[in-house]
C-alpha cells in the first residue's frame, strides 16, 4: 500500500495529465459522432448570444452580395408564377388538386457563425427548438445544399455542414442516375467528393449533381454541384469523383431549413424490413 | 495591479480575441492563427504543473465552447501546459528564473522566447491538427499546416506583446 501511494506521489503530474487528456479527447470524439448536449457548443445560450451580437455588426458588410442573391432568387421564383406563363389553350377548368400533398415545409434562418477552413466545419443558425427545429432536418440555400442540423438549443442550432468529413448526404448524378454519398476531404471549401459510384459505368464531366432524396431529409433535386474530375480509387472498383460545389460556403448567410412532414411515415415503413435479410 | 486580476482579465481578452476575431480569419492552406497559448506561457513561473494543467483545461473548454471543437483545443492546450515546466527547465537562464518577472519577450530575450514558445507551440499545433484529421495518410497535410501556422502564430504573439505589455526596465 505504501509503495502504491509512493507510486502515485511520484507520477501524480503524469496521472493528472492523463486523466484530463482522457476527459478532453473523449468529449471530442463523442461530439463528433453523436452530440449528447448543447453545452460547450455555439448552440448554447451564452455563446450563441455573443455570436448573434457579432453577426449584428458584421452582416452589413456583405449586404450588396446578399441583395444580389435575393434578387436572383426572386427572379427565379417569379419565372415560376402563373403570371409569367402565356396561356396556350384556353377554356380549361381549374381543379382543386387533391393528388398532391405538401411534403416539405421550409423555414428561413440566418447563419450567425461559420468557419470553412477547419477539418470539420459547423455553422450556427439563429433559430432553435422554439421555432421547431430538430436534429436531422436538412438545410439548404438558394444555390445549393448546406448541411444537416446536428444539435439544437432553445434559440440556436448547429449545422453539420457539407464541409465535414462524414456529411453523407445521398446524392445522384442527374443525367445518368448513378448515386453515392457526399464526403469532404478537408482541403478545399469549393470542392467535395462523391463516394460509392461503381467504375464500370461512365461519369460525364460537368454533369449536374443533385440530392437523391433517399434519406428523407432533402427533397429530390436540390443542387449540390457539378462533376469536376473523376479518378479511380486504388484497390476498389469505385470512382473518386470530385464535385465543384454550387454554393460558396465561405460567404454564406441566408439559408432555409427543410422539415419533411412525411418522415415518420417513411421511417416506420423502412423499419418493417427484416434486418437479417439485409445482407 | 494584482496578479490575479491581471490574469483573469487576460483570460477574457485572449478568449474573445481568439474566438471572435482570429477564428474568423481563414486565409486558406489550412492556416489557423492561434494566440491563446500565450496566456499559458505568461502565467507565473512558480506555478506547479498540476494547477497549470487545471487552468489550461478550463481555458481550453471555454475556447472549445466557442469554436465547436468540443475538447480538441483543450487537449492540445493540456500538452502545452504539461510540457511548459519541462521546456522551461531545459532553457533556464544560468542563475534560474526570477519569480517576480513575467516570462514575456522583454524580460527573457528573443532567443529564449523563440526557442521556448516555438517548441511548445509546435507541439501544440501538431497535436491539434493530428487529432483534427485523425488519419495517418494525411500526415503530410498535417505537417504542412503545422509548419505554416506556427511561425505566423509566433510572430503574431510577439507583435501582441509589443503592443500590450509595458516594457519594464531591467538592471
Amino acid at each position: 500500500m505504501r509503495n502504491f501511494l509512493a507510486f502515485i506521489r511520484r507520477f501524480r503530474v503524469l496521472l493528472v495529465f492523463a486523466l484530463l487528456q482522457g476527459v478532453a479527447l473523449s468529449l471530442y470524439f463523442t461530439f463528433v459522432s453523436f452530440p449528447r448536449s448543447q453545452y460547450l457548443t455555439t448552440a448554447s445560450y451564452f455563446s450563441g448570444a455573443i455570436f448573434e451580437f457579432r453577426n449584428g455588426i458584421t452582416k452589413h458588410l456583405k449586404l450588396s452580395d446578399n441583395n444580389t442573391w435575393l434578387q436572383n432568387e426572386n427572379i427565379r421564383l417569379m419565372e415560376q408564377l402563373p403570371v409569367s406563363f402565356i396561356k396556350i389553350e384556353s377554356g380549361k377548368v381549374s381543379i382543386n388538386d387533391t393528388v398532391h400533398r405538401q411534403q416539405y415545409d421550409y423555414m428561413p434562418a440566418t447563419v450567425i457563425n461559420s468557419t470553412h477552413d477547419k477539418r470539420n466545419n459547423y455553422f450556427t443558425l439563429n433559430v432553435g427548438k422554439q421555432q421547431g427545429v430538430e436534429r436531422g432536418m436538412g438545410v439548404f440555400s438558394s444555390s445549393g445544399v448546406v448541411g444537416v442540423i446536428h444539435n439544437t438549443s432553445n434559440h440556436f442550432s448547429v449545422v453539420k455542414s457539407c464541409l465535414t468529413e462524414n456529411i453523407n448526404i445521398d446524392i445522384i448524378i442527374e443525367k445518368t442516375g448513378q448515386f453515392g454519398l457526399l464526403k469532404w476531404d478537408g482541403k478545399d471549401a469549393r470542392r467535395g467528393t462523391m463516394y460509392g459510384v461503381s467504375n464500370d459505368t461512365k461519369v460525364l464531366k460537368w454533369s449536374n449533381v443533385v440530392t437523391r432524396g433517399g434519406g428523407g431529409i432533402f427533397p429530390r433535386g436540390l443542387n449540390v454541384g457539378k462533376v469536376e474530375r473523376t479518378k479511380v480509387v486504388e484497390g476498389k472498383p469505385l470512382w473518386d469523383i470530385t464535385i465543384l460545389y454550387s454554393e460558396n460556403y465561405t460567404a454564406i448567410q441566408r439559408v432555409y431549413i427543410i422539415k419533411n412532414l412525411l418522415k415518420e411515415e417513411q421511417y416506420e415503413l423502412e423499419n418493417l424490413i427484416p434486418v437479417d435479410q439485409e445482407k | 495591479m494584482n496578479l490575479f486580476i491581471t490574469h483573469a482579465l487576460r483570460f477574457i481578452i485572449f478568449l474573445l480575441a481568439q474566438v471572435l476575431v482570429l477564428n474568423q480569419i481563414e486565409i486558406g492552406l489550412g492556416i489557423q492563427l492561434i494566440i491563446y497559448p500565450l496566456f499559458i506561457l505568461l502565467l507565473p513561473v512558480e506555478l506547479k504543473t498540476i494547477p497549470l494543467m487545471l487552468i489550461a483545461f478550463v481555458f481550453g473548454l471555454f475556447i472549445d465552447a466557442f469554436s465547436n471543437t468540443y475538447g480538441l483545443h483543450t487537449s492540445a492546450l493540456l500538452i502545452f501546459a504539461y510540457m511548459r515546466p519541462l521546456v522551461f527547465k531545459l532553457f533556464a537562464p544560468r542563475d534560474g528564473y526570477d519569480i517576480l518577472l513575467e516570462t514575456n519577450v522583454f524580460n527573457m530575450g528573443y532567443r529564449w522566447y523563440f526557442k521556448t514558445f516555438g517548441i511548445l507551440l509546435l507541439l501544440h499545433h501538431f497535436w491539434f491538427f493530428m487529432f483534427e484529421m485523425f488519419k495517418l495518410n494525411e500526415l503530410v497535410f498535417v505537417i504542412q499546416k503545422t509548419f505554416i501556422s506556427v511561425p505566423l502564430s509566433i510572430f503574431l504573439c510577439l507583435f501582441l506583446q509589443y503592443l500590450f505589455i509595458k516594457k519594464t526596465d531591467q538592471p
